[in-house]
């Protein structure tokens, strides 16, 4: 209403005012960050697409026009069989995650399974961590040869051979479907937990049963949550390099994102070929994400209603053990195995598939940690370093810039506001490393290649819209008139920003640094892309432990990381109370 | 008649809050009974246990012949085997469907023939007047529709009773006084056995054939709805059918119907003499309260002629203009008593006026 007015008035003024009025602080703001925000986000996707038409010449130095990458990405021996396998692994791993998600969501908010109360956190924990600490765990856990349950398998049960196996596509799946599972259970649990419960009560007392009512009503309405954490799980699964890396690329089975890695950052790199790919990968996922936020976000019932009750809960009886040991069996293989499993590697100076006991040492935390012992590993611990500067920087910066574009989306109208909406959503549809990829090509010349400022601009673009959307979700909560009026009370747009509406989102901007924070602790795929000898990360130290030393250093960093990142968790639950860390 | 819907000592608890206390109660076939009374009383609670939607802790119900709940012998149907309908407070109807879908869900449950779903569908939804809606989502509709489409749900399959829970709380001022007419025209044309759960008074008045008053649990009172509003049982039901004022005395005789009250006004006031009908008060120097509805009483400028009349002498603390009726309200002694007055009266504060009723329109009653 108020800008109505306020755009009659300056109709109506003469040119000159008119003018005056048009250079505010609120205007010149919008129109920088706008700027800022669409040089961020399209500059690196315009030069990726350009580049990707960019041929290198056998000799490697010069460049011509023409459409060879293209064809090279179904003529090469190998990338074709790695986009197949690709699929595979986003397929099973969707599969396996939304079978974890809806069934664990289903049992913590809607049955009497004991123990609810204690898990439900337990639940959230490997979406927190690294899956390519994950796959590390599970390589010494059950890997062909090395697994700690196959060597048990030989020593007690005198096997021949290994009891599981996951150096291969199905370990992939396994472990990321296992670590995507929260991002499922994040979506169904909330309309789970809300529903109104005549919604499923009006479908009894109309002469339906238990099974029919959940078919019928509960199941229908909870689906497009489903649908939205599937498609998630499979785009993020696509884009999932530190997995595949570890457990099917070095035994023959490539996906797109290991290819890219080896193509495009090799000895022999071809970044133009490397940027086809990743337009292969980008059209796919951007496709998925597009579907989901056009039409199935929409769908999502509103079901809540203002009455304070409870959800029904079904009497499982004795059922209710079941989905006990379901739960805790989850979180075993989610959670404590891995976890452990690395941490008794990590304890050995050679890992040998047996625990032995009088060898035991503290020597590779030594060599991971201490930068001042003298045969420190640079690489780890400068990643450890850098990695907490990045952190650090990018949370803030990100977080600067997700509050003040969140106000331009919805204190603003106009076409800025909606131009910038969508350019918060692009980044989300394209996976880390093809993002990374595209900040490889666009300032791959320019002096901050090769520096921490590379690795912060890619973490920047990339996830910045997750904090955008923890401010946004926060501020659509908090009614417009309470700055307006601060305005009407005689405060400047910029006094009222830092007196009313940054007071008033706090949560939500602590909310979203923290997430950040621990989202660039772990990130890999652009990292692995964007880093040069000295600007290593963390999951970069790792990824160069298991490449070039051996399996107890790796799994050192490895536990390292996993409780600095539980400990992020811990310290922010305790703050900001349990509910208010998810996405 | 017969009964359709019967509660026989009916218990229900909520850990160490005992929700509902010894319910008994019949409903006779065709009847329209509201259960009502303040938020927490237990209606909500009997209503959902007659559902199948809370299990009871002790006593029996029945619906028509059949014992469909009486934990002390384990019996206990499940809602979808009772044959019911039932209206909630939030409409539930399902956004997922078409007014359609939702209105022959019943049906399809019951593996009613394909034309005969379609028939009797459009029947439903001619009754309430949503015909022309059927192909649309529930999401589309207003609140008032989508509590037609929550009744054309429960009543298309012709269940023996149709349960509501408070049905209309949801619904503008306008919109409620439309519905109320439209239910009770509904309920008489197809003739069903109904329970309605309200905590708005006004609604069971004019709605119900018989209204039962519940608090803490317990029924306070069962009575059609004059029995209610001008024969209450006790200070709640008083109080909380309408308004009316509590005057605490002691009883000093009887004398047929008519008791004589002393009403005490404090130590500066001598106590007042007067005469009420007597209700459930038996005799002698008992404490007790009387109870005057405010529409009952009149004011005068002067004391009133003869003698007889039940008059108190206060002064006038202040009016409120409700543009129909004025009411005013009259310090007497440490008592305050409401009046509700013709809207041309012109009153003052500090004014001093003479408060009177009719015995017969005083009702003495236990604490």
């Amino acid at each position: 209403m108020s800008t109505q007015t306020l755009t009659n008035e300056t109709l109506q003024a003469p040119a000159a005012s008119r003018w005056r009025s048009l250079v505010t602080q609120e205007s010149v703001a919008t129109v920088v960050v706008s700027l800022i925000v669409a040089a961020a986000v399209i500059l690196p996707l315009l030069v990726l697409i350009v580049s990707s038409f960019r041929v290198l010449d056998p000799g490697g130095f010069d460049t011509t026009w023409g459409l060879d990458n293209y064809r090279t990405l179904y003529t090469d021996r190998v990338i074709p069989k790695a986009f197949v396998n690709t699929l595979i692994v986003c397929a099973g791993s969707t599969l396996i995650a939304t079978f974890f998600g809806v069934a664990l969501a289903w049992v913590n908010a809607r049955t009497n399974c004991p123990g609810r109360g204690r898990m439900e956190p337990f639940n959230l924990v490997p979406f927190f961590l690294s899956p390519f600490v994950g796959a590390i765990a599970w390589h010494n856990l059950a890997g062909g040869k090395v697994g700690l349950i196959n060597s048990w398998g030989r020593d007690f049960l005198g096997m021949q051979g290994n009891l599981i196996n996951v150096d291969n596509l199905y370990g992939v799946i396994w472990v990321t479907g296992l670590f995507f599972a929260p991002l499922v259970y994040l979506f169904v649990i909330g309309s789970l937990r809300r529903m109104d419960p005549s919604l499923e009560d009006s479908a009894r007392t109309t002469g339906a049963g238990l099974v029919r009512t959940a078919m019928t009503v509960t199941l229908p309405l909870v689906a497009p949550g489903i649908l939205s954490g599937a498609i998630i799980v499979f785009v993020t699964t696509a884009g999932e390099f530190g997995v595949p890396f570890k457990l099917s690329a070095p035994y023959g089975w490539q996906t797109l994102t290991t290819q890219i890695f080896s193509k495009a950052v090799g000895d022999d790199a071809n970044i133009y070929l490397g940027a086809a790919m990743s337009m292969a990968l980008g059209v796919i996922t951007v496709l998925l994400i597009w579907i989901q936020q056009r039409y199935i976000a929409p769908r999502s019932f509103t079901t809540v209603t203002g009455k304070g009750f409870r959800p029904n809960v079904i009497d499982l009886g004795g059922w209710k053990w079941v989905a006990f040991a379901f739960n805790l069996g989850f979180i075993l293989v989610a959670v404590v195995l891995p976890i452990l499993c690395l941490f008794i590697v990590s304890l050995h100076p050679v890992w040998q598939s047996r625990i032995i006991l009088h060898d035991l040492t503290l020597h590779n935390y030594v060599r991971t940690l201490f930068f001042w012992a003298p045969d420190h590993i640079a690489a780890a611990t400068n990643g450890i370093y850098n990695s907490f500067i990045l952190a650090f920087a990018g949370a803030t910066i990100a977080m600067i810039l997700s509050l003040v574009v969140s106000y331009m989306i919805h204190r603003t109208k106009g076409f800025g506001a909606r131009l910038l909406d969508f350019l918060c959503v692009v980044p989300v549809g394209f996976p880390g490393i093809v993002i990374a990829m595209g900040v490889l090509v666009t300032y791959i010349k320019t002096p901050i290649y090769a520096t921490l400022w590379i690795l912060l601009l890619g973490y920047i673009t990339r996830f910045f819209p997750y904090g955008q959307r923890n401010v946004s979700s926060v501020m659509l909560a908090i009614s417009e008139e309470l700055d307006q009026s601060s305005r009407m009370a005689g405060a400047s747009w910029f006094t009222t920003l830092r007196r009313i509406t940054i007071p008033l989102l706090k949560p939500g901007i602590f909310a979203g640094w923290v997430l950040l924070f621990i989202i660039f602790l772990r990130e890999l795929s652009i990292s692995i892309i964007l880093y040069s000898s000295g600007t290593e990360t963390l999951s970069v130290g790792v990824y160069y432990l298991t490449n070039y030393e051996n399996d107890t250093l790796t799994a050192a960093l490895s536990v390292t990381q996993t409780v600095m990142l539980l400990a992020c968790v811990y310290i922010f639950r305790r703050i900001a109370g349990r509910e208010a860390l998810t996405v | 008649m017969s009964a359709m819907v019967t509660l026989d000592r009916l218990s229900k608890n909520f850990g160490a809050e005992r929700a509902v206390r010894d319910v008994s109660l019949s409903v006779a076939q065709g009847e329209f009974v509201t259960l009502l009374g303040p938020s927490g009383c237990g209606k909500t609670t009997t209503l959902r246990c007659i559902a199948g939607l809370e299990h009871p802790d002790a006593g029996e119900i029945r619906i028509g012949r059949d014992v469909v709940a009486a934990p002390e012998q384990g019996i206990y149907l499940a809602p979808e085997h009772r044959n019911i309908g039932m209206v909630f407070q939030s409409y539930a109807v399902w956004p997922h469907m078409t007014v359609f879908d939702n209105v022959a869900y019943g049906l399809r449950v019951r593996r009613v023939r394909g034309a005969d779903i379609k028939t009797r569908t459009r029947r439903a939804l001619e009754l309430v007047g949503l015909e022309h809606l059927a192909g649309r989502y529930a999401t589309k509709l207003s609140g008032g529709q989508r509590q037609r489409v929550a009744l054309a749900r429960a009543i298309v399959y012709e269940p023996r009773v149709i349960l509501f829970d408070e049905p209309l709380s949801n619904l503008d001022a306008k919109l409620r006084e439309q519905m109320r007419v439209e239910l009770v025209r509904l309920q008489q044309e197809v003739g069903i056995t109904s329970v309605y759960v309200t905590h708005d008074q006004t609604e069971a008045l004019v709605m119900s054939d018989r209204v039962v008053v519940m608090d803490k649990g317990v029924i306070q009172q069962i009575g059609d709805p004059h029995d209610i509003y001008a024969r209450p049982r006790n200070a709640f039901v008083a109080n909380f059918i309408g308004a009316t004022n509590l005057l605490e005395g002691v009883l000093r005789g009887r004398n047929g119907d008519i008791c004589d009250v002393e009403i005490a006004l404090g130590e500066s006031h001598a106590p007042v003499r007067i005469k009420a009908l007597g209700g459930n008060v038996v005799a002698g120097d008992q404490r007790m309260i009387v109870s005057v509805r405010p529409e009952d009483l009149s004011i005068h400028l002067q004391a009133p002629d003869g003698d007889g009349g039940n008059v108190f002498e206060g002064e006038v603390i202040d009016t409120v203009y409700l543009g129909n009726f004025l009411e005013c309200n009259v310090r007497v002694g440490t008592q305050e008593i409401g009046v509700q007055l013709d809207h041309y009266m012109q009153l003052r504060p500090q004014q001093k006026v003479f408060v009177a009723f009719e015995p017969d329109r005083g009702l003495c009653l236990t604490e």
